[in-house]
């Protein structure tokens, strides 16, 4: 039992981290490939507040998000301005600046060994209460004017100009939302694992957060969560397929993008409405299946 | 001082002169044409008055205030709306919330608003549908609110276009060849629909058609356009008997 | 500036300049950052280790199995995950998604076949280094500045005098009045991938000489695609210099904060570099068709 809810807290932190690169990749159409850097960000400062500062594990989580906003914003400023392609690369660079600053500040970090001695202190409530906030800000978010006027960006940067949307604005105001939510998940984690070392924090998770936005599909919000739960879930319950995990991945994703572009779930979200709908839909056709078979 | 004073634009790409000496005064109340063979720079006309590119001499007044060197978005802030030639309707939204777009900048709730649904933010996403639903009234499009744009027909989704340049509250509306891909039906309500937005609307309207009954029928002022150059301006009826305007558009008479 | 300093400023950027045209190649043509480059030089190092030098054969075939790699999985990759997107000319979105799946890939194959071990390619030489005057210059290091020196060259006359380089600069240009033009885009888009993947695996088989052979070597990818910003995106000889820039600036930036920082303060100048001058050295800024 404990194992399996071990398990589910790590699945549900990540869902917080992609509910992040959801509104970055899904919402805005921009990938950032250096996402778990922040989340290094979040761990480390929130870890090293702690431990080393004796802050409250609130205070320290509010102000390791704040730092990474801070860091967010520096590394945002000079890209969101240009071309989409710049903001993957300057976070890649950015993701292995992190990595060699994580590996030298060895009195800070622990370098290389990884910083040791974190105290537990997130349980499974914390995990639920902190993924159900996340989506339901994310969601908020989606539905605000924020979230059509990156809608629009992502659709198209010069009639948003034209509409009178401050795009670079815009942009930033996603990167910096998605980078504080990553951030949270940051911190959950290493007062979850109680341990992080830099190595944990490269690209290849970055990516693996961009696969599971978009195995789900990519306008959806709900799609990214449901991404996250199997893709994430997935390799705890295929212990024994471990290392074949992201070819797996990979050629699921291949797939879909070949055959079905708009992921799993499209632009389906789950809410009241869409449900009822899709009820009415299901309805007609088994009343339909019911008559043909009448017929025959 | 005019509505819109374009003075003297010129904007070139590598060794191509797009424009060059471009000049118009427009007032509210008034819709000028501008015609021309393809290539003959009307668009990228267009694109330096919206602030796309950055006239390479010349200035954009806009109610007395130079507009010249402005960035795009806020352009459109003190008074321009378009529509593109290629329409370019945002993917991923419905009818309604492409014209909400347009209102979104105008919208005034916070970040906060953004991420909680605070009362500030209903009543301004409130007010905004209104508005939203009011222009697509005017437009006739109220009844498709909810389709997505890229199920409408040609017609119908221009008529969204004009409604999301309508929401940015224009006191100039530059259309970009509103009738392209239109059955003569369309292009008739077309015309009616320009007509009486600038009666009722009373702000200025260009207006780049291929179509000369279409351009000549409703135009107070034409500017032809031939090769970046501007070969005439006048009423339709001085423009339809200047024997340069028959060469260059219409073809040399045998 | 010492002597020094500059023969390995020159060696360093000579690599970086492999890598960052293998990934502007492609960037050129079909207009988006390919992020299986830095995975794809890893694959054709390995493999240019396991063919050929493993089994004592020597460098001339172990570049050689690597560049033949490189070329061949980036075509076949071009097939499974760019192709359909092409030509349903879909979002941009979808290149970016498609590059990074193909990136974990060829890491994961590469993990599943070695796990997490270092591998050396045999040495070489006989000699390691060679003094000249002065100046010690490390045999390796001259090899892959000359080679890198004539790839760049070869690669430049492909570009300007052959039929296939003269199509490569058109589709990049304009696809769509290329191919009207009777230019076969696919052929051209393989051709790209199949000149590109060659470079990866040059540029691998040098990085696996320079460090070790792991996994995540191709994560020094990140060196060019500094290089291609640093130069201005989208263009070939911007990436060049930048790369020998960006090579120079690490040799300085090591002999004065030492190895362990410098990709810090290389990513701090990028990013000083993208403000004062966002459009790059050589000044290309695509902008968007309005």
């Amino acid at each position: 039992m404990t194992l399996y809810l071990s398990i589910l807290t790590q699945i549900l932190i990540t869902v917080v981290a992609v509910c992040g690169v959801y509104v970055l990749t899904g919402l805005t159409g921009m990938f950032s490939l250096g996402q778990a850097a922040f989340m290094a960000v979040g761990s480390y400062a929130s870890g090293i507040l702690v431990v080393k500062c004796g802050f409250p594990f609130w205070l320290a989580c509010i102000l390791a998000v704040l730092i990474a906003v801070v860091i967010g914003y520096l590394v945002g400023f000079p890209t969101v301005r240009l071309r989409r392609d710049y903001i993957s690369l300057v976070t890649l660079g950015f993701g292995e600046a992190i990595t060699a600053l994580l590996n030298r500040a060895t009195k800070l970090t622990g370098g290389a060994s990884g910083f040791i001695g974190i105290p537990r202190k997130t349980t499974f409530l914390l995990a639920l209460v902190s993924a159900i906030a996340a989506i339901a800000i994310v969601s908020w978010f989606k539905t605000s004017k924020y979230g059509r006027q990156c809608i629009a960006v992502r659709g198209d940067e010069l009639a948003a100009k034209a509409m009178g949307i401050n795009v670079p604005k815009i942009k930033m105001n996603a990167f910096l939302l998605s980078v504080a939510v990553t951030a949270f998940s940051g911190c959950l984690y290493a007062f979850f694992i109680t341990y992080v070392d830099p190595t944990i924090f490269g690209w290849k998770k970055s990516a693996d957060w961009v696969i599971m936005v978009f195995f789900g599909g990519v306008n959806s919000l709900t799609g990214s969560v449901v991404g996250a739960f199997i893709l994430s879930g997935l390799p705890e319950v295929l212990r024994s397929l471990d290392q074949y995990r992201s070819i797996i991945y990979a050629i699921l994703v291949l797939l879909i993008i070949n055959f079905k572009p708009s992921g799993i779930f499209g632009e389906w979200e789950l809410s009241p409405r869409n449900l009822k709908a899709l009820g009415e839909k299901l309805a007609k056709r088994s009343r339909k299946e019911e008559k043909t078979d009448g017929a025959a | 001082m005019a509505l819109l004073e374009v003075k003297n634009i010129s904007k070139s790409f590598g060794g191509l002169k797009a424009i060059q000496d471009f000049s118009l005064e427009a007032e509210a109340g008034e819709i000028h044409g501008i015609i021309g063979p393809n290539g003959a720079g009307k668009t990228t006309i267009f694109n330096v008055i919206s602030g796309v590119y950055t006239a390479d001499e010349g200035s954009v007044t806009l109610k007395g205030k130079d507009i010249t060197k402005m960035e795009q978005y806020l352009i459109t802030r003190e008074g321009m709306g378009r529509t593109f030639q290629n329409i370019r309707l945002f993917k991923g939204l419905t009818v309604l919330e492409n014209v909400l777009c347009a209102f979104d900048p105008q919208s005034k709730y916070g970040i906060v608003g953004g991420l909680l649904p605070t009362p500030k933010r209903l009543s301004e996403e409130k007010r905004g549908r209104e508005i939203c639903e009011q222009y697509l009234e005017l437009v006739g499009m109220a009844d498709y609110k909810n389709e997505r744009p890229e199920n409408l027909a040609y017609g119908k989704q221009r008529r969204v276009e004009i409604a999301r340049a309508l929401t940015c509250h224009p006191k100039v509306l530059l259309l970009d060849e509103p009738a392209a891909g239109l059955n003569p039906t369309e292009v008739s309500e077309l015309t009616d629909l320009i007509q009486r937005l600038s009666v009722d609307i009373g702000f200025a309207i260009l207006l780049i058609e291929h179509r000369l009954e279409l351009v000549m029928s409703i135009s107070h002022k034409i500017h032809v356009q031939n090769f970046g150059k501007t070969i005439a301006v006048g009423t339709p009826d001085e423009v339809r008997q200047n024997p340069e305007v028959i060469e260059a558009y219409l073809g040399k008479e045998e | 500036m010492s002597l020094q300093i500059i023969v390995n400023g020159l060696a360093t950027g000579s690599v970086y300049a492999l890598i960052a045209t293998g990934f502007s190649l492609i960037f050129n043509v079909l207009k988006f950052s390919n992020f299986s480059h830095g995975a794809l030089m890893t694959l054709s190092a390995f493999s240019g280790y396991f063919v050929a030098a493993q089994s004592g054969l020597g460098l001339v075939p172990t570049i050689l199995v690597a560049v033949v790699t490189g070329a061949l999985v980036a075509l076949a990759g071009e097939f499974v995950a760019f192709r359909r997107i092409t030509l349903n000319n879909s979002s941009p979105v979808y290149f970016f998604v498609s590059s990074i799946t193909l990136g974990t890939m060829f890491e994961g194959i590469i993990t599943v076949k070695v796990g997490a071990n270092f591998y050396n390619y045999p040495q070489f030489f006989q000699n390691s280094t060679i003094k000249f005057g002065g100046v010690v210059i490390s045999t390796s290091d001259l090899l892959m500045f000359f080679c890198s020196v004539i790839t760049l060259l070869i690669l430049a006359y492909i570009l300007q005098k052959t039929r296939q380089g003269r199509g490569l600069r058109s589709v990049s240009f304009d696809r769509d009045t290329a191919s009207l033009m009777g230019i076969n885009v696919t052929r051209t888009i393989q051709f790209t991938f199949i000149v590109s993947g060659a470079l990866a695996g040059l540029a691998g088989v040098f990085l696996g000489i320079n460090y070790t052979l792991y996994p995540t070597l191709g994560s020094l990818v990140v060196k060019g695609f500094i290089a291609s910003v640093i130069g201005g995106l989208g263009s070939l000889t911007g990436a060049i210099i930048g790369a020998v820039l960006l090579g120079f600036m690490e040799t300085i930036l090591i002999s004065l904060v030492g190895s362990g920082y410098t990709p810090v303060f290389t990513f701090l100048l990028m990013l000083v570099f993208l403000l004062v001058r966002p459009s790059g050295i050589a000044g290309s800024n695509i902008q968007e068709k309005a």
